[in-house]
């Protein structure tokens, strides 16, 4: 018999190794004390040692992190109370961030390939020696190919450098991954509608909300604090959460209705629910003719759209899809219904999105408590400093200050702004770029430069053989990251980044209902040879003469920033490491202010006019009312939808080697229906492999999960796992990545990727 | 001594339907008294129970689960050497581990299985109710990081805790294993019907 473990034996009982320790991994202090006497101590005189402030990295959402700090050692991250993102809460995450800063795999030094790509053999260089290395060939690529060749992927708080870095080369291809992979589609429905974004700091109220519809948004599990927060308060105080999703994740095991809809018709049932709406007359009529452009318009579209219908596309019955538009309309104005962040799913994205943006105007819920906010800027620093937050108005990162670089006004490679006429040429198209440098078209992209950034673990590499075909088209890689990543076998030049609990940074400032002000400063000097990401801009910039672009320190520049305080709040801002501006009014029609929209006709737009212009030329695709087209699906028998999403202890592809993370959940398994598994002789704990119709390419082995808890038609598996990375010990090889599988298709309105348009086989694994 | 006559009453009351399963307490807590990396070793958890309900549909529940500072301590009483013990004044059990001999009658004793062996102190390690935490003005770490709020620590001798509120409040109250007659301090509660 198998020894039972701890865990699993608590799992049975409790309802009716070799050990690495965290101390033992943390630099040798103490080490005269014996252990036992580090625990008596710990136990009788409690001390926390030294703090400093900072926001958390460990996902894009910048919490706020109080870092303790004793014998030079960081050993606890708590959440800072003040920060509006985490009310002093860390999730997992959060709290494991000392484990990416304590990571031995860590990049140390800088590397210059010596070996073939993909090979793994580097050599150590000096700082100085690698931005010779890269001066000397950016010089080449730009004297042969122009400036436009080279291309910056970036991701993180470091990101403004190298976009500063990017418009002083002179190179429009700048490009920021989560439009296309993540929220591009969201955001551009949402745009369209009511002329701002849905942001990242999501602009709903949950917290006061009676009735949420999420469209596949994982809002337990995906997991932003504040939003998790947030729907957990308002489930305590009574609200009721609706949950679409073909498959039962942390969210749905909360809602109070499960819909498991059949993948990539969300749009119909959100038709479905808007025609029952405007037949039983439970609209805001007051709200719509004052604040809505189309209406008429849009109720002769819906008309077609009947609960039988939407039965016959979704799969949700008749009498659900009555009910819960009664319900929606019944606590309506204090309701939301809520869109998925990653909205790379079917290639009807941006039309889903524009209907679900529709179902919230139609109850009124703008400016509302419990309904959508408005977000306010930190008013005392108007200047734009940080990546705005995924905001897409119209539609630039934001404009070059003074002492910056101007714009490059070249076309894109990508198609952000030309092909794709509404893709912000802010943010750019990650497939776009990844398609341009595989056919030199329109123009060749010769170099990359990666900031914690890693297409191998992120992209469709399986359709479009990135290794095979796209990385050979590349004269220069340089990755910088804080890890030795997937794209690290591949990069020329490897450049450590410090953690950030290691770096001073800009503040964190975020727009917001009650936009606020953060300060990052280090926890301890950097433990190896890394720098921060304006430092290594800078070098790189020097050897191309652009080095007057980075004149200033990060000390100066934040000295800048927080400058612009009133002193009072200078001063809040050191002992708190957050100030939050109250001088703002988030929910304007309940305050009886008149509302203003930044589209076209001033008004929410029901029916788009950008897109009816759009529409003249480009077609059905950019039809002006909510289009639905139903997803592709697959040609062949015994085939699964391939569907991906986040587990709440990891974050994309880049904490998988975190050790405690790692230990909570080390590797990523197959979600199938528990009926199809035992039709295809599947047992828990069976080891598959994942094979691609479309591209005959096999998955590393995975462990198989029969569950009720997926429709029949599809499989899940968690984002981020399967590294290729030999130099992540943790990680490596530890169950699948869907970035070989997933589909190559692309949203024809926003030019977002469409991942889940991909079909495989699950075969066994003969061990 | 009756618990109710102690200076303090020391509980945790989790509020179930708050606890979304995302480990945050898990990683806190082994930040906190450094316990080893290993998934044998932890001084707290979180359960996900999967089950169906009547219509074949899918239910999950997530479980924080920790020790229980029980009043009638199964672990306290066959400790050969005196190492587990419970306080008189607040009701907390915890271990002396220079006094540990690492026997584990206690682990096999706890039917909550809430004892490991800390193989780099070879001795019983468990849950405090991070005593120099809340000795200190703190909230224990896995409350102090609780996403959903579903943790909830304090003395139930104080009519103005939040923990007597949510017991008092609560539309659902159990205990795990009442029936071994454990008397456990912690609570699982309901605030919805």
């Amino acid at each position: 018999m198998s020894k039972i473990t701890r865990r699993a034996f608590i799992k049975t009982s409790a309802v009716a190794s070799s050990a690495l320790a965290v101390g033992g991994l943390l630099p040798k202090q103490s080490k005269a004390k014996s252990k036992i006497e580090r625990y008596d101590e710990k136990m009788t005189h409690y001390d926390k040692g030294k703090t400093a402030f900072t926001y958390c990295e460990m996902c894009f959402w910048n919490c706020g992190v109080v870092a303790h700090i004793r014998d030079g050692v960081v050993h606890k991250l708590e959440g800072n109370r003040c920060n509006p993102n985490n009310m002093g809460h860390l999730c997992a995450k959060g709290n494991s961030g000392i484990m990416s800063l304590y990571d031995p795999n860590r990049l140390k030094y800088p590397m210059i390939r010596t070996g073939k790509r993909g090979e793994g053999k580097f050599k150590k260089a000096t700082w100085e020696e690698a931005f010779d290395y890269i001066g000397e060939k950016l010089k080449g690529i730009i004297n042969k190919y122009g400036e436009k060749s080279v291309a910056s992927f970036l991701h993180g708080t470091g990101e403004e450098p190298f976009i500063i870095l990017s418009h002083a080369i002179g190179t429009p291809n700048v490009i920021i991954p989560a439009y296309s992979q993540c929220m591009g589609s969201r955001e551009i429905g949402w745009v369209l509608t009511y002329g701002t974004g849905v942001s990242g700091h999501s602009t709903f109220d949950f917290k006061n909300s009676k009735y949420i519809i999420s469209f596949g948004r994982n809002l337990l599990g995906a997991l932003q604090v504040r939003e998790a927060e947030d729907v957990t308060e308002a489930l305590a105080r009574g609200a009721k959460l609706v949950y679409c999703d073909p498959r039962f994740s942390e969210t749905a095991a909360k809602a109070h209705r499960w819909l498991p809809v059949k993948p990539g018709s969300d749009l119909a049932l959100i038709l479905g629910l808007i025609h029952v709406l405007i037949r039983d007359q439970l609209v805001n009529m007051e709200f719509v003719k004052k604040y809505c452009y189309g209406f008429g318009e849009l109720a002769e579209y819906v008309k077609q759209f009947t609960p039988e219908w939407a039965y016959q596309e979704t799969g949700i019955d008749i009498k659900t899809i009555e009910a819960i538009a009664w319900e929606f309309a019944k606590y309506a104005p204090n309701v939301v219904a809520v869109p998925p962040r990653r909205f790379s799913r079917y290639g009807n994205d941006t039309q889903t999105s524009r209907g679900i943006a529709i179902l919230n105007a139609l109850v009124g819920n703008w400016g509302v408590p419990g309904g959508i906010w408005e977000r306010s800027k930190y008013a005392y620093i108007v200047a734009n400093y940080n990546r705005s937050d995924c905001d897409i108005k119209e539609i630039e990162f934001r404009l070059p200050k003074e002492d910056e670089p101007p714009k490059p006004k070249a076309e894109r490679a990508d198609g952000a702004g030309t092909l794709f006429p509404l893709a912000p040429k802010g943010l750019g198209r990650e497939n776009g770029i990844i398609e341009a440098t595989k056919n030199e078209n329109p123009y060749p992209i010769k170099a990359w430069l990666l900031y914690g950034t890693n297409p191998i673990g992120s992209s469709s590499i399986g359709k479009n053989k990135l290794v095979e075909e796209v990385i050979p088209n590349l004269d220069l890689i340089v990755d910088m990251d804080i890890i030795p990543n997937d794209i690290s076998m591949y990069a020329d030049v490897v450049l450590p980044e410090s953690v950030y609990l290691e770096r001073y940074d800009l503040p964190h400032i975020q727009k917001d209902a009650h936009p606020f002000i953060a300060i990052r400063e280090p926890a301890v000097k950097p433990l190896f040879d890394t720098k921060g990401a304006w430092d290594i801009a800078k070098g790189i910039a020097e050897r191309l003469g652009h080095g007057k672009y980075f004149e200033k320190s990060v000390e100066e520049r934040i000295e800048e920033v927080i400058a612009q305080l009133p002193k009072d709040k200078q001063k809040e801002l050191k002992e708190k490491g957050v100030v939050i501006y109250e001088g703002v009014e988030p929910f304007p029609q309940a305050a009886g202010k008149e509302l203003e929209f930044k589209t076209p006709s001033k008004k929410i737009e029901l029916y788009s006019t950008k897109l009816a212009k759009l529409y003249k030329e480009k077609g059905d695709d950019y039809y002006p009312l909510p289009k639905y087209k139903s997803a592709v699906q697959p040609r062949e028998k015994d085939v699964y939808r391939l569907l991906f999403g986040r587990v709440p202890m990891h974050t994309h592809a880049r904490t998988q080697n975190n050790k405690m993370l790692a230990e909570i959940y080390p590797e990523n398994e197959v979600w199938i229906n528990e009926e199809e598994a035992k039709r295809l002789g599947f047992d828990e704990h069976d080891k598959a492999v994942l094979y691609s119709v479309s591209t005959k390419i096999e998955s590393e082995p995975i462990k198989v999960k029969p569950t009720s808890r997926i429709r029949k038609d599809c499989i899940f598996i968690a984002h981020g796992f399967g590294h290729i990375s030999k130099f992540l010990d943790t990680a490596y090889k530890k169950g699948a990545s869907d970035s070989y599988l997933c589909s190559d298709e692309v949203d024809s309105v926003s030019g977002a990727a469409a991942f889940n348009n991909a079909f495989v086989k699950i075969k066994r694994v003969r061990s | 001594m009756d618990a109710k006559k102690r200076k303090h009453r020391y509980a945790m009351v989790i509020v179930q339907d708050r606890c979304i399963g995302c480990m945050a307490c898990y990683s806190a807590c082994k930040f906190e008294w450094e316990v080893p990396i290993s998934k044998e070793m932890f001084r707290t958890e979180v359960l996900e129970i999967e089950q169906k309900d009547v219509d074949g549909k899918p239910k999950v529940a997530f479980m924080p689960i920790l020790c229980n500072h029980c009043d009638n301590a199964p672990c306290v009483e066959v400790c050969p050497t005196g190492a587990s013990y419970k306080r008189e004044e607040d009701g907390i059990v915890l271990i002396e581990p220079s006094m540990c001999i690492g026997c584990k009658a206690c682990m096999e004793a706890c039917p909550y299985n809430a004892r490991y062996l800390n193989e780099e102190l070879t001795v019983v390690d468990k849950c405090t109710f991070c005593l120099p935490r809340i000795s200190n003005g703190l909230e224990p770490a896995c409350v102090a990081t609780c996403v959903g709020e579903a943790r909830n620590f304090g003395d139930l001798n104080d009519k103005n805790s939040k923990v007597y509120k949510l017991l008092k409040d609560a539309k659902k109250v159990r205990r795990l294993q009442e029936d071994k007659g454990t008397l456990p301090n912690v609570y699982y509660v309901s605030m919805n019907d």
